[in-house]
């Protein structure tokens, strides 16, 4: 059992990095290493990050524009764990411009996201009530008393908070809950150019007088009478109650159903797709979560846990390995960080094969920012692959291997490698080094590389990278096909 | 994360799910004979409508018949402004048969004229009332329900789709029998026994080689292709279940990416008409069953390497908790319902001239269907609805009855129950669809079914599925 005061060595630092970033980099890597650093020191470093968002507002109006200077943050983020919690919540309060048609009130929700990523969640949740952007995505503003519109209070329980079902498979409350607390969150409405100027109190509030309700009469540890409420002519405080009412829900394990849900999907994102319900607990318990909710906290149990660095297993990997498939934007932005290439401008293009953005290289894989497919977020894991998804990923590779020049925007490997005339088997290792998978890869795929760098030669033969059209043709061929590999679409 | 669905599949066993099924079992020559099902030369195509269609508005009683249903509508879907009621001027051009419960008349909306069309030709089925047992309001489970046919979360059925298990059972991993028409394999083929390819457009699958050229070196492509298709091998030997399923996709991948965009450039030039009242149509969903098109008219003229016969396809937006829409031509349900409808009639069409109309079926589903009571001018979820079969060799006709609408036989929530009572309103379960599907369509045996695709459930008779009935009538 390892603790919060293990030294994190090479492979432990790598997987850190990949995890509460965007890539092992060779200087972050150093001065974790160099430092001697621990898990908890690592941790607490990368957890003190400021609240205040990045400049976030997008110039343009339009979608591309402002998802595209997302992205670009992503690149060199100021807090490469703070990036990493935002997406995460950015999933679990999925919210889509499909929908919401409002490039300004999208960016404004992800700002909110960056400012309470890491606090207390009751207030995050708190605040996702009132958020504009999620006003308009799940029918809050078309919530009315004489007609009540059920979608808020149904995905507030079912995504944001509780679950359908707890770990023991037993629903977590039932339709009438979902009926009473659609009742208390009727009138809701807000003035957007206000809201914008950042009077956010200025809501347009039409609260009737709804009367008591009783929720959680057969679920959440209430008891038999459940729990009343009434809070009537002041909207914002019965939202408010309601929230406080579902943070104290209990499951049939008498755990606390918020706390242990958001633990385990943070386990899953952080470490891998299934995590152990005892381990969620040990999370729990150890950050204190089921009574300060403090996000920052429960993150940090997590990235001190032994669980956490199961899923940095180097190869050949088992049927027991715990891996986790890298998810398009992290495929992006990390290898982008990896290989040092820049995006060109406003779209933030990628200057080879088909100079496509990064936008259009993302919807190809599968996910664009802003606009996930539903209320519930992306598919994870194994969704994320598919042969239409993987021919994506792969053109990526091969745009990117195929930006050839000397400007800013090219991709320049005599820059990451040695080159001269050196043996197949120390170009490849230089190449999975520099993309951060030599300890991901089995003997087999280090051979189907090396057979390829040689030509059939094997590991000692010899490539004379100072040679113009054989760099260009297979160390450039090289980089493309570890990162088409099956190892580098995991983590 | 679509936590809700993993942890639902989880609670059930996802993680052996590549195993539960028994890859094992479908190993086993003797029962690999056994279920050697032949198909023929069969295609089976599934249209998913995303989002929870209503489908009262989609099937609307236009008299009461010998009961009450056009009254309970009346009664619950109002007149004036965002009120969804459908009168029985709207729908003089749509409609169909009657319910074999009450008589009434039903009507398609006047939107799905397209399926009326193909109604007019008898290639339509209806099946009403289609539901399961402690039905769900969530998309996410109702989805997940449909799609693994399997409403009470049984172990072994976990982490595979229900026509993934007939997949399983009938091919193997050198295999591509399905093809979905989205950047993700959809749930309901889902398995990992055997390949289903996930493709958007045809022409744009092809694999991406660096085109740079070295005047001094041989080209490098053919090193390229043995390269990689050796990593992806290196992939699908490890064993951690995702490097093996990323492999496995990834030697799928390049070989289809060889054989698969060529069926873009054969099918315009033989079929351009085709190609044309496809493209004038101008929505997605009939760009994906012109893609379905295209794969069919190649398998069928035996192009190489092309041989799924199972596809799938959707179409989202039917979400409408607002701004519905009731018949006017701008609304949105109406939309829907033209896109969907037309698509089909050409999708036919188009199959009819091949010559292979009698031999493709499409299974048109949703999550479930929407409140009986409206809202403002939207409805919230539902219970059960009806599903669609049509083809060629499909018994045009009403099966299944009408649920009970009015307000007193409505659940607390406002919705239809579910009952297997021999009565009137007796529901059907879609498993039995999905059974009449595999027994007549893919000639799979009944016990094979039973033992493998859709387990009974053990539960009261009269609110559960405990018995079967896969002689349906429609195929």
């Amino acid at each position: 059992m390892g603790g919060e005061n293990d030294e994190l060595l090479d492979a432990d630092a790598r997987h850190f990095l990949r995890r509460t970033g965007f890539g092992a980099l060779k200087r972050d890597f150093d001065q974790i290493r160099s430092a001697h650093e621990t898990r908890g020191h690592a941790a607490d470093r990368f957890l003190a990050f400021a609240a205040k968002p990045p400049r976030f507002r997008p110039n343009g109006r339009d979608f591309s524009s402002a998802h595209n200077k997302w992205i670009k943050t992503l690149i060199r983020p100021r807090a490469p764990l703070q990036a990493k919690l935002v997406l995460f919540w950015h999933d679990h309060f999925s919210t889509a411009f499909a929908k919401v048609q409002d490039v300004a009130l999208m960016a404004d929700q992800i700002e909110l996201l960056y400012t309470q990523c890491a606090g207390d969640m009751r207030v995050l949740v708190k605040s996702i009530n009132k958020n504009p952007a999620m006003m308009e995505f799940l029918d809050t503003v078309r919530n009315r008393k004489a007609i009540p519109n059920e979608n808020y209070a149904r995905e507030l329980q079912e995504l944001f908070t509780l679950g359908v079902e707890d770990f023991a498979g037993n629903p977590n409350y039932t339709q009438e809950d979902i009926v009473q607390i659609a009742r208390a969150f009727t009138g809701w409405d807000y003035d957007r150019d206000a809201f914008l100027d950042d009077n956010r109190h200025d809501f347009m509030d039409d609260f009737p007088a709804r009367g008591p309700k009783v929720i959680y009469k057969t679920t959440g540890g209430f008891g038999p009478g459940g729990r009343s409420f009434t809070v009537n002519g002041e909207g914002e405080a019965e939202i408010d109650t309601v929230i406080d009412i579902i943070f104290q829900h209990r499951d049939t394990d008498g755990k606390n159903t918020v706390a242990r849900r958001t633990a385990r999907r943070l386990l899953e994102y952080f470490a891998h797709p299934d995590p152990d319900d005892a381990v969620v607990d040990e999370v729990v318990m150890n950050s204190g979560f089921d009574t300060n909710f403090n996000i920052a906290g429960l993150v940090r149990a997590i990235l001190v846990h032994d669980a956490f660095y199961e899923s940095g297993a180097a190869a050949p990997f088992t049927a027991s390995t715990k891996k986790s498939v890298k998810w398009p934007v992290d495929f992006l932005v990390s290898t982008v960080r990896l290989l040092n290439i820049k995006l060109k401008g406003k779209d933030q293009t990628l200057e080879g094969g088909n100079f496509a953005s990064a936008l259009d290289h993302l919807s190809n894989m599968g996910q664009v920012l802003m606009d996930p497919p539903s209320v519930f977020g992306w598919d994870w894991e194994t969704s994320w692959i598919s042969s239409a998804t993987l021919l994506a990923r792969y053109g990526f590779a091969r745009d990117l291997t195929a930006a050839r020049g000397r400007g800013g925007t090219s991709f320049r490997p005599e820059r990451l490698v040695d080159l001269g005339t050196r043996t197949a088997g120390a170009i490849v290792d230089d190449v999975t080094d520099v993309l951060g998978v030599t300890d991901q890869l089995s003997g087999s795929e280090r051979g189907a590389l090396v057979q390829y760098v040689s030509d059939g030669g094997g590991a000692n033969a010899t490539v004379d990278l100072d040679d113009y059209d054989v760099r260009n043709t297979k160390l450039h061929g090289l980089f493309a096909l570890v990162m088409q590999s099956p190892a580098y679409q995991l983590h | 994360m679509a936590i809700t669905r993993r942890q639902f599949l989880k609670r059930t066993g996802l993680m052996a799910a590549g195993t539960v099924l028994g890859p094992n079992l479908w190993r086993n020559p003797w029962v690999r004979d056994a279920l050697a099902s032949t198909i023929g030369d069969r295609y089976f195509v599934v249209l998913f409508l995303d989002g929870g269609n209503d489908s009262l508005n989609t099937l609307i009683p236009a008299t009461n018949g010998a009961g009450t249903l056009r009254t309970a509508y009346e009664a619950a879907r109002k007149t004036g402004n965002g009120g969804l009621q459908l009168s029985p001027s709207d729908l003089a051009a749509t409609l169909v048969g009657t319910d074999p419960n009450t008589g009434a008349q039903l009507a398609l909306h006047p939107g799905f004229t397209g399926l009326k069309a193909l109604w007019d030709l008898d290639k339509v089925a209806i099946v009403q009332g289609c539901g399961y047992p402690e039905y769900s309001l969530s998309h996410d489970q109702a989805r997940s329900i449909w799609q693994t046919g399997n409403p009470l979360g049984i172990g072994s059925l976990a982490g595979t789709g229900w026509m993934g298990r007939y997949l399983a059972a009938n091919y193997g991993s050198l295999d591509i029998p399905g093809v979905t028409i989205d950047d993700t394999v959809a749930p309901e083929y889902r398995q990992y026994v055997t390949s289903v390819l996930a493709v958007e457009r045809l022409r744009d699958f092809g694999f991406p080689y660096d085109d740079f050229v070295a005047d001094s070196l041989p080209d490098d492509t053919p090193a390229k292709r043995t390269a990689f298709a050796a990593l992806a091998a290196s992939g699908a030997g490890s064993g951690q279940a995702a490097e093996v399923y990323i492999g496995n996709s990834g030697t799928a991948t390049l070989t289809s990416s060889e054989s698969y965009p060529p069926l873009h450039g054969v099918y315009e030039t033989d079929r351009g008409g085709f190609s044309d009242q496809y493209q004038g149509l101008g929505t997605g969903t009939a760009r994906g069953f012109r893609e379905v098109a295209k794969i069919i008219y190649g398998v069928s003229t035996g192009a190489a390497n092309v041989n799924a016969r199972f596809f799938q396809l959707s179409n989202g937006g039917y979400d409408t908790h607002s701004d519905q829409g009731a018949g006017e031509t701008d609304g949105q349900q109406y939309s829907l319902h033209k896109e969907v409808g037309d698509a089909l009639k050409v999708f036919y069409d188009d199959c009819a001239d091949m010559g292979v109309a009698n031999k493709v079926c499409v299974l048109v589903w949703s999550e479930f269907a929407r409140r009986i009571k409206q809202n403002d001018n939207g409805t919230d979820h539902g219970s059960q609805g009806a599903m669609y079969l049509i083809g060629g060799s499909v018994n045009g006709g009403i099966y299944g009855n009408h649920p009970n609408i009015d307000e007193s036989a409505l659940d607390d929530e406002g919705n239809t129950v579910y009952t297997q009572n021999a009565n009137g309103f007796r529901s059907t379960d879609f498993r039995d669809v999905y059974g009449t599907v595999l027994k007549h369509w893919l000639n799979m045996p009944e016990s094979t079914i039973l033992s493998n695709v859709l387990l009974l459930d053990s539960g009261p008779a009269a609110s559960y599925w405990t018995s079967k009935n896969f002689d349906l009538g429609f195929l």
